[in-house]
């Protein structure tokens, strides 16, 4: 450990101006950066707490149809109160970590960390996301960079989360054992004019959409109009827990169980 | 705007009441609940969210503390199971269930646990299975395999008698240490030092081998504020070497100059706990020069390795070997024969607590308090290493929150203890998850070939088997895996020609060490495997192949070891037989309709010899009546979680003729109890049980004598009077009119049992052990074909225990040794510098343990108390390969490298697709 203030803004203008300070940090639940800090892998003199501003957390569904999520909304809020608007999103929540997870993890830090295993970003690519900030809008399609790497700007903060709700949707996951992130994940979405296909936990650039899935699906949406596809192993992630090769194969068969469930 | 807080106070309820702390910012609220509001019911077991021990309720949520900086919990309302318990409805109807079922063994997660489970039985009271292991999957268990605690979660709130009667052997009672379990009160190694006691920090090397130099360290100290001073090897009273095998005994305190293993310590820093929490070792004037090392078996056998140790050449550290009649003929005249070679990982034991302890001088005398298994051994290699006498140092052992073998061997002890004589302080260390998993010992990964044949009409026909166990950097108790794997390769069958030998081989990893079985679960997945071959290449049922070969009371085994009575093999393997013809129905046609998922029934058989191999292994038990009638056992053997406190208090009481209620348990301390051995080798039943049947009943036939009463009068003790029935007359012994010694003892008795065992001759013939026990485990899996995985769905195991002393703690060691046999079998892959957490690491959740019965087999044997056998072993020998022959059963493929992760099954099973 080492020597930083924190601050515990209960608006989001604060939490901006707090954020605005030299090597300052926002501290969704702290599931991610709490390890992270004692690791010293991150080292910043200001933590700014976004956990008692109210006006970021909740559920609800919007004019237009599609489901705003609060970006300070945990990952339980997100199971209990999606499920009547968006069953596979409140699917994915329920199925983040562990009780103790669900309960302080929250959407805006899993997104603003990007996890290349994470849930959400699966769920906001396939859903056509607008990740709202509190300076601007950003698409999905536009907003994850990479490994840990996304469109944010330093001192921006998530303050919302706009899905567009599919006609039939499914997430499957195949977990990490210890941690429950995806050792490979992928979230299927079959909208009005689309289907999305986004992976996550494969890829050595984080979460991404398989466009020869979507184009298949498009055409044909059944498990079967994936059977002639297949993933290469090429800039797939290997690690102790499943080599590229292997983390290529999943992502077929996840893909082609998640259209599945989908029904 | 801003509201600064920066190392201004924090304000929170904290059961109930209204606390202030004054947390460093980013402070973890586990920390500050332990350390600053002296919470100590609140537990660490990773500092990472992986293990959930330090699960609390925040405003009613489930939360692990270890993840919620302090700040956050400002107007918050903080519940601990300490809170808990007495207030909450919810908490007392788990805390009763929990007692009932034996769901907390060693106890260190049950408060996480438990407060996991009042969560979930705040907001739902129609709870099923699968609502359990959803809301407790956030908290590990490495003692009970989950079962216990996924009954008791389910039963909360039904009533639970407490079973009457006189809690003799046989009977189901409640552990008698559990209560502390259950109210977070227990003290383990992390709970026991004073406030303001200094801490310690170990210097470890960052390389698997280094050349290092400690630059002007001691300068460095004086230069940083809160540091007292740092430990090197030139601190070191005594020998500078330890090791749990006097002849062995090679494992440097602090390396000098060269480090033999990443994680092994070269110094120790000694500061203020304010100090320590700011520490940086990069400040640290260490400058290190990495070294070609040696990790594998293959890699130290080399021509060009660098030898680990200069004295044991080609880095083999010892040899086992055991031989009878002519192997190599037989299998030539063998009509069938098969041969295979398997590997296996380094498996971690992953208790819960890590290695933990506090120690202080008290006059001229060391007292250590830590968490161990061996506290008479801890006393003996810390007088050598401080250069004291043994009697000058008092070992208190914790409450240990699990051990599993590798809190057998030192860990903090030796810093401690000097630090404590350095600085005449009191000094506490608890090792983090990371050196945890880094320096302490683990299971040793083997490399097996082996061969076995068979007549066609089923009858064995030679076996031979090499294996070679990676020992790392220092013996440890690598010597006794290389001795014991022989005795015991052959499994318990009937093998007339055979040879087996195992060797040890130093590499340039952490320390393999105890882990129960000791070898034996890895030359079990070897022979276990090649049977389910065999049988199939005779057409035999895989089952009763086995029961065709098992030995049996009179046949000699491969040490030519004849036993008259207690083989209870054959009866194991055949309890069996029921529910191995139903799941191979069930499995028949569940495949005829998934493709997919494919199910298959798996057996295996196992057995291990309690004690030490041919050597002395005494254990010894003092009790004592004192003048106003209460009856005191001075009970050694440590209680790890597994029960000795409660089954030798069971066994001492039904010798003595009183009731367990009578009992008051004093022990284990170096200073007040004498020694019970360590707990280790499935002998704390067998033989520290045995010392305490003989210490009743020397004290008893004291009690009659003094009367002279008939040996089968019957005892009552009533307030300060015994009372002696016997046929002609009842007798009073008024215990106020006896003299009292020193102790305030007015009757005593102090026995001792040592095993009778005859040493074994250059090819392994003798008596290794004077008993067995004996097990056969069940196992249904489902491979998923597609994606590898292999999800376990029943497992049935049937146990020879001569005698069941406490059916609840048998079923206990039996499901919790079924869930490491799993771990071993299916996920857990120790590899050094690379999986020091519980989240690279695996181990089982309580998602992954299926349903398990436990048949409880009992052929008495002729020297074990009232029959009794060892357990804590053979609980897990035959799990892993009754899995893997499961999952060849169900997909055809043999899986001949432990872990069978599903990227491996994958692989075998695309390599057989692929031709």
């Amino acid at each position: 450990m080492y020597s930083f203030d924190i601050a515990r803004p209960s608006s989001v203008a604060d939490a901006a101006s707090a954020l605005g300070q030299e090597e300052a940090q926002a501290l969704g639940g702290g599931q991610t950066l709490i390890p992270t800090l004692k690791q010293r892998l991150a080292s910043p003199s200001v933590l700014v707490s976004l956990s008692g501003i109210a006006e970021i957390k909740g559920v609800c569904k919007m004019d237009d149809g599609r489901l705003s999520i609060g970006g300070g909304t945990n990952h339980a809020t997100v199971a209990a109160e999606a499920g009547a608007h968006y069953p596979a999103l409140a699917d994915l929540a329920n199925n983040i970590g562990d009780p103790a997870v669900r309960s302080r993890g929250t959407i805006g830090g899993s997104l603003a960390n990007n996890d290349p295993s994470a849930c959400y970003p699966a769920a906001a690519l396939a859903s056509a996301a607008e990740i709202v900030t509190n300076t601007r809008s950003i698409a999905a399609d536009d907003y994850f960079k990479g490994l840990f790497e996304t469109a944010l700007e330093e001192g921006e903060i998530i303050t919302e989360v706009r899905m567009a709700v599919p006609e039939k949707a499914a997430y499957a996951k195949f977990e990490q054992p210890a941690s429950r992130f995806g050792l490979v994940a992928v979230f299927v979405a079959k909208h009005a004019d689309s289907v999305r296909v986004a992976v996550t936990g494969a890829s050595e650039e984080g979460v991404y959409r398989w466009s020869e899935a979507e184009a298949a699906l498009s055409a044909n949406f059944s498990a079967d109009a994936l059977s002639g596809l297949t993933v290469s192993g090429d800039g797939m992630i290997s690690d102790l827990h499943g080599t590229g090769e292997y983390r290529a194969h999943l992502v077929t068969v996840m893909t082609k169980r998640a259209v599945e469930a989908a029904g | 705007m801003d509201k600064r807080v920066g190392l201004d106070s924090v304000a929170f309820t904290l059961n109930g009441a209204e606390v202030t702390t004054r947390p460093l910012p980013g402070e973890r609220l586990s920390h500050s609940l332990r350390e600053r509001l002296g919470a100590r019911d609140v537990k660490v077991g990773c500092d990472a969210g992986d293990c959930g021990a330090c699960t609390v309720l925040l405003d009613g949520e489930a939360v692990c503390a270890c993840l919620t900086p302090t700040h956050q919990a400002e107007g918050c309302t903080v519940e601990t199971l300490a809170g808990l318990r007495g207030t909450d409805k919810a908490a007392e109807a788990l805390a009763d269930s929990f007692a009932a079922h034996g769901a907390a063994q060693c106890g260190i997660c049950t408060p996480g646990i438990i407060v996991s489970a009042v969560a979930l039985l705040r907001k739902d009271t129609q709870l099923t299975e699968a609502k359990v292991q959803d809301a407790l999957g956030g908290v590990l268990c490495r003692c009970t395999g989950y079962r216990k605690i996924i009954d008791a979660v389910l039963a909360a709130g039904a009533p639970h008698p407490v079973p009457k009667g006189d809690g003799h052997v046989g009977q189901p009672i409640q552990r008698l240490d559990g209560g502390g379990k259950l109210d977070g009160t227990e003290l383990f190694g992390d709970d026991v030092a004073p406030t303001d006691a200094l801490l310690v920090r170990v210097i470890r090397s960052p390389h698997h081998r280094a050349r290092f130099d400690l630059g002007d360290l001691h300068g460095w100290a004086e230069a940083t504020p809160g540091i007292v001073t740092v430990l090197t090897a030139d601190d070191i009273p005594g020998t500078q070497t330890f090791g749990v095998i006097p002849a062995f005994a090679d494992q440097p305190v602090f390396a000098v100059s060269e480090t033999r293993f990443k994680g092994e310590a070269v110094a120790a820093i000694v500061g203020s706990a304010a100090a320590m929490q700011l520490l940086d070792e990069a400040t640290l004037p260490i400058t290190w020069t990495e070294l070609p090392a040696a990790l594998t078996i293959s890699d130290a056998l080399s021509q060009v390795a660098a030898e680990v140790h200069p004295d044991r050449a080609g880095n083999v550290m010892c040899r086992g070997f055991v031989a009878c009649g002519d192997s190599e003929a037989a299998l030539q005249s063998a009509d069938v024969t098969v041969e295979g070679s398997f590997t296996t990982a380094f498996v971690e034991h992953a208790y819960i607590e890590p290695e933990a302890g506090f120690a202080q001088m008290v006059g001229n005398r060391l007292e250590l308090h830590a968490c161990t298994q061996a506290p008479v051994m801890d006393q003996e290699a810390l007088a050598d290493i401080l250069g004291m006498p043994t009697d000058a140092i008092r070992i208190v052992p914790t409450g240990i929150g699990g051990g599993f073998g590798s809190k057998l061997d030192l860990s903090v002890q030796p810093y401690i203890a000097l630090a404590a004589l350095k600085t005449g302080q009191p000094v506490r260390l608890t090792y983090s998850r990371t050196e945890s998993m880094q320096s302490t010992t683990k299971r040793h990964p083997a490399q097996i070939t082996a061969r076995i044949g068979a007549t066609k009409d089923g009858r064995l026909q030679g076996m031979t088997f090499h294996g070679q166990f990676n020992t790392g950097a220092y013996a440890s108790w690598g010597p006794t895996v290389a001795n014991r794997v022989p005795v015991h390769a052959s499994g318990p069958y009937q093998i007339a020609d055979y040879r087996a030998e195992a060797k040890g081989i130093h590499t340039h990893c952490v320390p393999s060490g105890a882990f129960r079985g000791f070898g034996v679960p890895q030359s079990a997945v070897a022979q276990e495997s090649l049977f389910d071959e065999l049988a199939d290449k005779l057409g035999l049922d895989r089952l009763e192949f086995r029961i065709l070969n098992a030995l049996d009371n009179g046949t000699p085994t491969v040490c030519g070891q004849v036993f008259d009575s207690g083989v209870g093999i054959r009866a194991c393997l055949e309890a069996l037989l029921p529910a191995w013809a139903e799941a191979l129905t069930l499995t028949t046609s569940w495949n005829q309709v998934h493709e997919t998922q494919r199910r298959g029934v798996g057996v295996a058989g196992g057995w291990y010899g309690c004690g030490n191999t041919s050597l002395p292994n005494p254990s010894t038990i003092k009790c004592g009546l004192r003048a106003d009638g209460t009856l005191v056992l001075h009970q050694g053997a440590v209680d790890i979680g597994q029960g000795s406190n409660t089954v030798i208090t069971q066994i001492f009481a039904t010798a003595l003729g009183v009731p367990v209620e009578q009992v008051t348990l004093v022990g284990a301390d170096t200073d007040v109890t004498p020694d019970a051995g360590k707990t280790s080798a499935s002998r704390q039943t067998f033989v520290s049980g045995n010392a305490a049947r003989l210490s009743a009943e020397a004290l008893r036939a004291d009690i009659l004598a003094r009367v002279n009463a008939d040996k089968t009068a019957e005892l009552r003790l009533d307030g300060n009077v015994i009372e002696i029935r016997d046929a002609a007359k009842t007798h009073r012994l008024a215990l106020a009119d006896l003299p009292a010694d020193a102790e305030g003892y007015v009757l005593r008795a102090e026995e001792t049992y040592d095993p009778p065992t005859v040493p074994l001759d250059a090819n392994g013939q003798g008596q290794p052990y004077a008993q067995f026990g004996y097990a056969a485990h069940l196992a249904v899996v489902e491979v998923d074909m597609e994606l590898g995985t292999v999800k376990p769905i029943r497992i049935v195991a049937a146990h020879d225990v001569g005698h069941a002393i406490n059916p609840v703690l048998v079923e206990g060691q039996v499901q919790g040794g079924i869930a490491q046999g799993l771990g071993m079998a299916l996920m857990e892959e120790y590899l050094p510098g690379r999986t020091d957490n519980l989240h690279d690491y695996l181990i089982p959740t309580i998602g992954d343990i299926p349903p398990i019965d436990t048949l409880i087999i009992e052929e008495p044997d002729a020297h074990g108390p009232f029959g009794a056998k060892g357990l804590g072993e053979h609980v897990l020998i035959p799990t892993a390969p009754a899995l893997l022959n499961a999952i060849r059963h169900a997909s055809g493929v043999q899986i001949t490298e432990l872990p069978a992760t599903p990227a491996r099954v994958r692989a075998k099973l695309r390599e057989r697709a692929d031709g």
